[in-house]
């Protein structure tokens, strides 16, 4: 590789980049302006928070108790302890209860259709009796105290706290406990009626709530005082809290979950648009031929063209997070001088070495989403084309980068291997302060990233190497032609494409079939029906269709050739020794990941219905069928596709892959998936998807045969007494057997690795 | 300087499976030579250009630029030849000398040299107006100019031209044909693709009738029209089309004359003497 080629090449493109006009819109000045526009709009919205007065009409003022009037003669709120600020923002206006005998309804309704036509904002209806309801409440007061805490049964909680037995929460503050919602509130004596669709409304019932909260407090200590008791008595309970999270990180929380995923996102657009440019724009204007007989490598092309795009990616999202991060700093000054302390708490600015870290999570997704943007447009004949592309890399992304803000999950090692999720998890983790927990899973993110950078930059050279992808002529393909294709075209067994392709179909298919199940499984018959219609319809089925209209023998699709009797041999003895090990394994796994209490009591009950049927019938359900059908298909058609030019690496993994997916439980796909890595080293040593059928149903008949049989209060046999013994009503493995099995597998392997001139000959046939 | 043996490109089509663009191609050009390459749309004479300026792998056969084989040495094919065809554009936004200065540096002429070189290109070619010119607003006629500047900024032994005189007006094909003999006068090889058949008779020295991805027939005019007895070049360019039109056809009804009429095809070629 040349690097002045690659300086060249990149000096060149960015040049030319930056003298278009619209990419320097786009990266720089639309930043800029796009987050003060918004921050000026939240301003807004706070500014009408802050400043709207809301109308609040009261009907039947002079209901209220006269001890302590709402409001004053000029209609201005009397209660002291509101603050001024909150007066200013009502305006009350009041309407006398109706002289004639209107049902509440009638009062509701004309209540509702003011709010309605926005003449007030919201109508609180005062009843006659709310002034006797409230001097109820002092005569229940003095009534609770004779009675058990127990028993009392009234409508106000108010009550219920005054005593001391029923203190619930750490404040007993009486305004706490009007929250708690109690169905015969509405028989208080007020009723609000308001439109909560509209923010002004909504704002009005804010602002009444705390009005009448005040107003409560005012009165209760009023009458305390009158009774001659403290008004210290409903004080609320002040708690010296201490945190433990540095000020610092506490202010990161907020922006440590948001502005990852922002970064991200702009840095995926930022790269899209110059890499469609350089590319399917090059192809457009004819300029790309150009270059390619020019002395420069395809590599050092790509390599140049990348550069470019991650400078492009990289600018944007570091404008984007500077102007963000620059402009939430000024709104929170702003409402800090407004006198609103939480949302400084909340959006404060984010420490420098919080935005080290983001800067340093940047730089490898840029690179990661650049090869791919620059390998998915040089796919595309036109920037038009290119522009339909997006969408698909998008819906790629977009999960991944937001999979972090899901409040349930964090950095462990599950999540460090997801690709891009993996490193926001760690960076999270590093700006929120938890150092040792990043350090752990720094290498397995580190590894996941550099993976993914080097595949898709490999990709995208593999792209600029293909004839068919830099010279497609124009659009002749259509349905009809592509299909007769695929018919003329067929070979003996699948192409990886369909291969993989059979296997996401039985994926989605599974998906889906988990929401249309229904529920529990109720007894045999349905558990007959849900096995064969999951293997038959929808495992075993897309294989076989695919097999038929898209090869041209199903023996060689699915892989069914001769077997070497040394391998048919070891493969049975394989099925047996390896069982021990199989079982450990399941064990270790639900220890590491214990399986939840629902899914346990499903299992329980699974597993009564099991046992209660012939051992025959359980066989052939449970252990032969689905053997069968997942070995075909997996082991077979799709196996048969990937291995192809030298691919049993991929087969091996895709397959097992594949098979652990389909099964449901996360537990049992572990171990799936660990059993079909060793499932498709026999596939491939053997050519074949016999042995593997053989293994496969020999480790489901003693997985299921070992558990039916003490269920069903068998003996254990004196003879296999050197291989089983009983515990806690289970039969397991003796020890010695289960290190002596691990050896002999050993061994079973290792004769698969001697093939007969006939095996050599198919497995040759198949890796073409 | 060139030498193309038994050349063949074949890649899968969607409707017709395997597709066969050029069909074991022989010919070669000297030094100080214009060899044409004439045949219609769809002949396969982009393809076989494509082949010899590495763009395009072949499937089988050789290829040789200046000593080097195109599968094994393709960079120093690609320093060895210039290549302008109707598919090379210009930058938009690049001026004529930017343009120029990069693929001169992407040559790896060192700066100095490649000044002084560029002012000759850009006096030999008229086109000192035009330096700081950006691509978008030229004339089609000093977009060419442009194309074949960078083309031999670095001097290189061999001339690709691929229908570079497409869409072009007259004056401009004109101009373009003139810089092309004055190339030849240089010792360049140059090899000229095109479907016009005038062009052919005033510049090339020797020229190949392509069709199908097989050369029907090849050598110097004089010789061609000697060959199969037909004054206007244009005539016998229609009676060579269709004698394989027909034979194809009657190839197509039955298998054994098919040898036939191809070692009838290679006795004509190799009696022509390539």
């Amino acid at each position: 590789m040349n690097w002045r080629h690659i300086q060249l090449i990149y000096h060149r493109e960015m040049r030319d980049q930056l003298r278009d006009r619209r990419t320097l819109f786009t990266i720089a000045v639309l930043p800029l302006l796009l987050y003060p526009l918004i921050g000026l709009l939240m301003m807004q919205v706070a500014q009408f928070n802050r400043e709207y007065s809301v109308r609040i009409r009261i009907v039947g003022h002079e209901n209220w108790p006269e001890t302590l009037p709402l409001l004053d003669a000029q209609r201005k709120l009397v209660v002291s302890s509101t603050s001024t600020e909150l007066s200013r923002l009502i305006e009350f206006s009041t309407e006398p209860w109706p002289s004639d005998a209107n049902t509440i309804e009638e009062l509701r309704q004309q209540a509702s259709s003011a709010v309605q036509l926005d003449l007030v904002d919201a109508v609180l209806i005062v009843k006659p009796d709310f002034q006797q309801r409230m001097q109820n409440r002092l005569a229940a007061e003095q009534q609770v105290d004779s009675q058990s805490p127990s028993t009392s049964q009234s409508d106000s909680p108010l009550d219920a706290s005054i005593t001391g037995d029923k203190i619930t929460g750490d404040k007993i503050a009486v305004n706490q406990l009007k929250q708690t919602p109690a169905p015969e509130s509405a028989s208080e004596g007020l009723e609000l009626v308001a439109n909560l669709a509209r923010d002004h409304s909504q704002l009005a019932q804010r602002r009444l709530q705390r009005v009448l909260d005040a107003w409560l407090n005012s009165w209760v200590s009023s009458e305390l005082a009158s009774a001659g008791m403290s008004t210290n008595l409903i004080a609320p309970l002040m708690i010296a809290q201490t945190d433990t999270s540095p000020d610092s990180v506490r202010r990161a929380m907020l922006w440590s979950k948001v502005l990852p995923f922002v970064m991200l996102v702009w840095a995926l657009t930022g790269a899209f648009y110059p890499a469609i440019d350089l590319c399917a724009g090059e192809k457009e204007r004819g300029t790309l031929e150009t270059l390619l007989s020019s002395p420069a490598r395809r590599n050092e092309i790509v390599w140049g063209k990348l550069l470019t795009v991650a400078t492009f990616s990289i600018s944007s999202a570091l404008l984007n997070l500077f102007s963000m991060h620059a402009t939430a700093g000024l709104i929170v000054k702003q409402l800090a001088l407004a006198g609103s302390s939480q949302a400084v708490d909340a959006l404060g600015p984010l420490p420098i070495q919080a935005l080290g870290w983001l800067v340093l999570l940047l730089l490898p997704m840029a690179a990661f989403f650049s090869a791919l943007a620059l390998a998915v447009a040089a796919l595309a004949r036109s920037t038009k084309e290119g522009q339909y592309y997006l969408m698909p890399l998008l819906l790629v992304t977009l999960p991944l980068v937001s999979l972090p803000m899901i409040p349930s999950l964090s950095l462990n090692l599950g999540t460090s291997l997801v690709p891009v999720s993996g490193a926001v998890f760690l960076v999270r983790s590093l700006i929120e302060g938890r150092y040792a927990e990043a350090l752990m899973h720094l290498p397995v993110v580190v590894m996941v990233t550099v993976a993914c950078c080097l595949l898709s930059i490999r990709w995208a050279i593999r792209q600029f190497e293909s004839e068919s992808v830099m010279f497609r002529e124009s659009d002749r393909w259509s349905l009809q032609s592509w299909l007769h294709q695929l018919w003329r075209d067929r070979g003996m067994t699948a192409s990886p494409a369909e291969a993989i392709l059979c296997g996401l179909i039985i994926l989605v298919a599974m998906f889906f079939a988990q929401f249309m199940a229904g529920s529990s499984i109720a007894d045999w018959g349905s558990v007959v029906s849900m096995t064969v219609s999951v293997q038959v319809g929808l495992i075993l089925t897309p294989c076989l269709l695919m097999a038929i209209f898209l090869t041209r023998s199903i023996r060689h699709a699915l892989r069914i050739h001769h077997v070497q009797p040394s391998h048919l041999a070891a493969a049975i003895c394989l099925g047996v020794t390896l069982h021990p090990t199989y079982t450990a394994l399941g064990n270790a796994i639900r220890y590491v990941y214990s399986l939840g209490d629902q899914i346990q009591a499903a299992l329980a009950h699974f597993s009564q219905l099991i046992y209660a049927q012939p051992l025959w019938a359980v066989l052939a359900l449970l252990a032969v069928l689905p053997a069968v059908c997942e070995e075909l298909t997996f082991r077979g058609f799709v196996f048969g596709g990937l291995v192809k030019q030298g691919g049993a690496l991929r087969a091996i993994l895709i397959t097992s892959l594949f098979f652990g997916f389909t099964h449901t439980i996360l537990q049992q796909s572990i171990a799936a998936c660990i059993m079909g890595l060793m499932l498709g080293v026999i596939a491939w040593r053997t050519g074949g998807v016999i042995c593997c059928i053989c293994v496969h149903v020999i480790n489901n008949v003693l997985s299921i045969g070992l558990a039916w049989m003490p269920a069903n209060h068998y003996d254990l046999p004196p003879s296999l007494s050197w291989c089983l013994r009983v515990e806690a009503d289970a039969w397991v493995y003796q020890p010695q057997w289960q290190t002596i099995s691990v050896g002999i597998a050993l061994v079973m392997v290792a004769l698969l690795f001697l093939r007969s001139p006939a095996t050599q000959r198919v497995v040759q046939v198949e890796a073409l | 300087m060139v030498e193309v043996d038994q050349l063949t490109k074949s890649y899968p089509d969607l409707l017709a499976g395997q597709f066969v663009a050029l069909d074991h191609v022989s010919f070669s050009v000297q030094p100080g030579q214009i060899f044409g390459l004439l045949g219609p749309n769809g002949a396969g004479k982009t393809t076989a250009l494509r082949i010899l300026s590495t763009v395009l792998q072949p499937t089988s056969g050789i290829a040789r630029v200046n000593g080097f084989d195109v599968t094994t040495h393709p960079y120093e094919v690609r320093h060895s030849i210039g290549f302008v065809s109707s598919n090379t554009a210009i930058y938009d936004r690049m001026t004529a000398w930017e343009m120029v200065e990069y693929f001169g540096k992407l040559y790896g002429i060192p700066n100095d040299r490649l000044t002084e070189r560029m002012e000759k290109v850009f006096a030999d070619l008229q086109m000192n107006e035009i330096r700081d010119v950006a691509g978008a607003r030229m004339s089609t006629g000093m977009r060419q100019k442009v194309s074949i500047a960078r083309a031999i900024v670095h001097d290189p032994p061999v001339l690709i031209f691929d229908e570079a005189s497409l869409g072009l007006d007259v004056m401009v094909a004109r101009a373009l044909l003139d810089i092309i003999s004055g190339l030849r006068a240089n010792g360049k090889c140059i090899i000229f693709s095109t479907h016009i058949m005038r062009e052919v008779e005033r510049l090339c020295d020797r020229v190949a009738i392509l069709y199908r991805g097989r050369i029907l027939a090849s050598g110097s005019l004089p010789e061609l029209e000697d060959q199969f007895g037909e004054a206007d070049f244009e005539e016998l360019f229609f009676k060579l089309l269709n004698e394989s039109d027909r034979v194809r056809i009657e190839d197509a009804h039955s298998a054994p004359t098919l040898s036939a009429a191809i070692a009838g095809s290679s006795a004509i070629t190799a009696g022509s003497g390539i």
